[in-house]
C-alpha cells in the first residue's frame, strides 16, 4: 500500500514537472503488454539514440540457439535525465533483462523492463521513475 | 444622443484604439511555450493505440483494411524511423509545442505563426494573404498552409500533405487530405480544432479538439535523430499482414469486453433492443451501394 502511495506521488511529480514524453509509435501496437520475457546474454551494441534507444543482447533461446535480442528503451533524452549515458552499458557486459515481447516474433524484440548488469548489480527499472514513454 | 455626440464617440473610441498599444482588430498571440494536456486521450497519445482500435474513426472499407495489415514492426525500417508526426497528428502527439510568430519590421502586422514540437518540423501558417501551390507542389510532413483571423480564432487550411494516419495503429490518412484547423486561446489555455477531410479514407469529416496549457518554464530540447538497424529484419522485408492473418484485431474488443463491430470504426448506426438484450447495427458507407449487412450483437 505504502509502495502504491509512492509510485503516485512519482508519478504526479513526473506530470508537474513537465517531463518530456515522445514516442514515435505505440507500445500496445508493438508488444504484448500483458506478458513479460526474460533474456539474459552478452551485450552486443547499445544504440543510446532518439527516438528509442536499443540494446542489443545475445543470449541463448528456449531451444538452446542463440539470438540477438533487440531491447527498446527510452529516447536519449529522457534516459539521460534517469542518469544514464552512451557510457552506461558496453558491449560485453553479462546483463539479464526483462521486459514485454513483441508482437512479431522474428523481431526478437523486448521493450525494457528492468536491466541488471551482473558483474557490478547496476539495475534499471526498479526504482521510482525508472521507466519511459 | 445625437449623431454629433454619437459620432464624437465612435471617434474618440477609434483614437483610442489607435493609440493604444493593442492592436486595431480583435488578435490573440498565440506565441509561447505550450504544454499538452492529455485528459481521457492520455492512453492513446502517450502510450498509444492498441491494434484493431478503430473506435470513433469515420473510416471507410480502405482505410480498414489498410490498417488490418498493418504491422507495427514497419516502423522498424530505416524510412520509418525519424520519420515525424504529419501537420495534423502532430497535435494528438505526447511532446511539447513552441509557438512563435514572425512580424513585417515595417507593418508590424503578423505574417506567419510556427508551430514546433519535439519531434515535428516546423509547421509555418502564413497570415500574409499568399496562396496555396498547385497541386503538382511537393507534399511535406507540415502541408502548405495558409491562415486568417476569425475574430479572436486563428483559422488554417493545410494542403500538400505527405501519406500519413489519423491513428497511430496503421488507420490511414491520404496525401489528398486537407486540413482546417482553428485556433482559440482561452488566457493561458489552447484549444486546437482539427478537421481532417480525406476522399480516400474518411467517409465524413474526421474532427478532434486538444488543449495545451501556457508553461513559461518549458523548453523544447533538441531533437537528432539517427538512422540504425534497431532490430534485425530481413532484406526486401516489408512486415505486414495478408488480409484475414493479423491476429491481434479482436484483442482490443475483448480485453474491453466490447462489441467486435463497434471497435471497427465507421458509420455504425445502431438500434438498441433492451427488451431482448441484442443491438441491431447498419454500417454505411459514402453511398447506399456501400452500406452493409444488418449485424446483430448480443450483450
Amino acid at each position: 500500500m505504502k509502495a502504491r502511495w509512492i509510485l503516485l506521488v512519482v508519478a504526479l511529480a513526473a506530470l508537474m514537472s513537465g517531463i518530456q514524453l515522445y514516442a514515435h509509435h505505440s507500445f500496445a501496437a508493438t508488444y504484448f503488454e500483458d506478458k513479460q520475457q526474460t533474456v539474459e546474454g552478452d551485450l552486443v551494441q547499445f544504440l543510446f539514440r532518439n527516438p528509442h534507444s536499443f540494446v542489443h543482447v545475445e543470449g541463448k533461446d528456449e531451444k538452446g540457439e542463440t539470438i540477438r535480442w533487440a531491447i527498446e528503451w527510452g529516447g536519449g533524452g529522457q534516459l539521460g535525465r534517469q542518469g544514464v549515458t552512451r557510457e552506461t552499458l558496453k558491449p560485453g557486459d553479462h546483463v539479464v533483462i526483462v521486459g514485454n515481447p513483441g508482437r512479431n516474433p522474428d523481431d526478437h524484440r523486448l521493450r525494457m523492463l528492468r536491466l541488471k548488469r551482473t558483474s557490478d548489480g547496476w539495475t534499471w527499472g526498479g526504482r521510482p521513475g525508472e521507466s519511459f514513454d | 444622443m445625437s449623431v454629433y455626440r454619437a459620432g464624437c464617440v465612435v471617434l474618440l473610441v477609434l483614437l483610442g484604439m489607435v493609440l493604444s498599444d493593442n492592436p486595431a482588430f480583435a488578435q490573440v498571440d498565440f506565441s509561447g511555450e505550450w504544454s499538452p494536456r492529455f485528459y481521457e486521450d492520455e492512453p492513446e497519445r502517450v502510450p498509444g493505440p492498441e491494434l484493431g482500435d478503430y473506435l470513433g474513426l469515420p473510416i471507410n472499407d480502405a482505410a480498414r483494411e489498410r490498417a488490418d495489415t498493418w504491422a507495427a514492426s514497419i516502423q522498424s525500417m530505416p524510412e520509418w524511423q525519424c520519420r515525424p508526426h504529419s501537420a495534423d497528428y502532430i497535435w494528438r502527439g505526447p511532446s511539447q509545442l513552441r509557438i512563435t510568430k514572425e512580424v513585417d519590421p515595417v507593418t508590424r502586422q503578423v505574417t506567419a505563426f510556427h508551430a514546433e514540437w519535439l519531434r515535428s518540423v516546423d509547421n509555418i501558417y502564413y497570415l500574409d494573404g499568399r496562396p496555396h501551390p498547385s497541386a503538382n507542389a511537393p507534399h511535406t510532413w507540415g502541408g502548405f498552409a495558409t491562415a486568417k483571423w476569425d475574430g479572436d480564432m486563428l483559422t488554417i487550411k493545410a494542403t500538400h500533405l505527405k501519406e500519413g494516419y489519423v491513428r497511430r495503429n496503421g488507420v490511414p490518412r491520404s496525401d489528398l487530405a486537407t486540413v482546417t484547423e482553428h485556433w482559440m486561446r482561452h488566457g493561458n489555455w489552447l484549444t486546437v480544432v482539427t478537421i481532417v477531410e480525406d476522399p480516400v479514407y474518411l467517409t465524413e469529416p474526421f474532427v478532434r479538439s486538444t488543449d495545451y496549457e501556457l508553461d513559461e518554464h518549458q523548453l523544447v530540447a533538441p531533437y537528432p535523430c539517427d538512422v540504425v538497424e534497431e532490430v534485425e529484419q530481413g532484406k526486401n522485408v516489408v512486415p505486414h499482414f495478408l488480409p484475414g492473418t493479423n491476429p491481434s484485431l479482436k484483442d482490443f474488443a475483448a480485453a474491453h469486453n466490447l462489441p467486435e463491430e463497434a471497435t471497427r470504426g465507421g458509420r455504425l448506426q445502431c438500434i438498441r433492443n433492451i427488451g431482448r438484450n441484442w443491438l441491431q447495427c447498419l454500417r454505411l458507407g459514402r453511398n447506399k451501394s456501400e452500406i452493409a449487412n444488418w449485424k446483430f450483437f448480443h450483450f
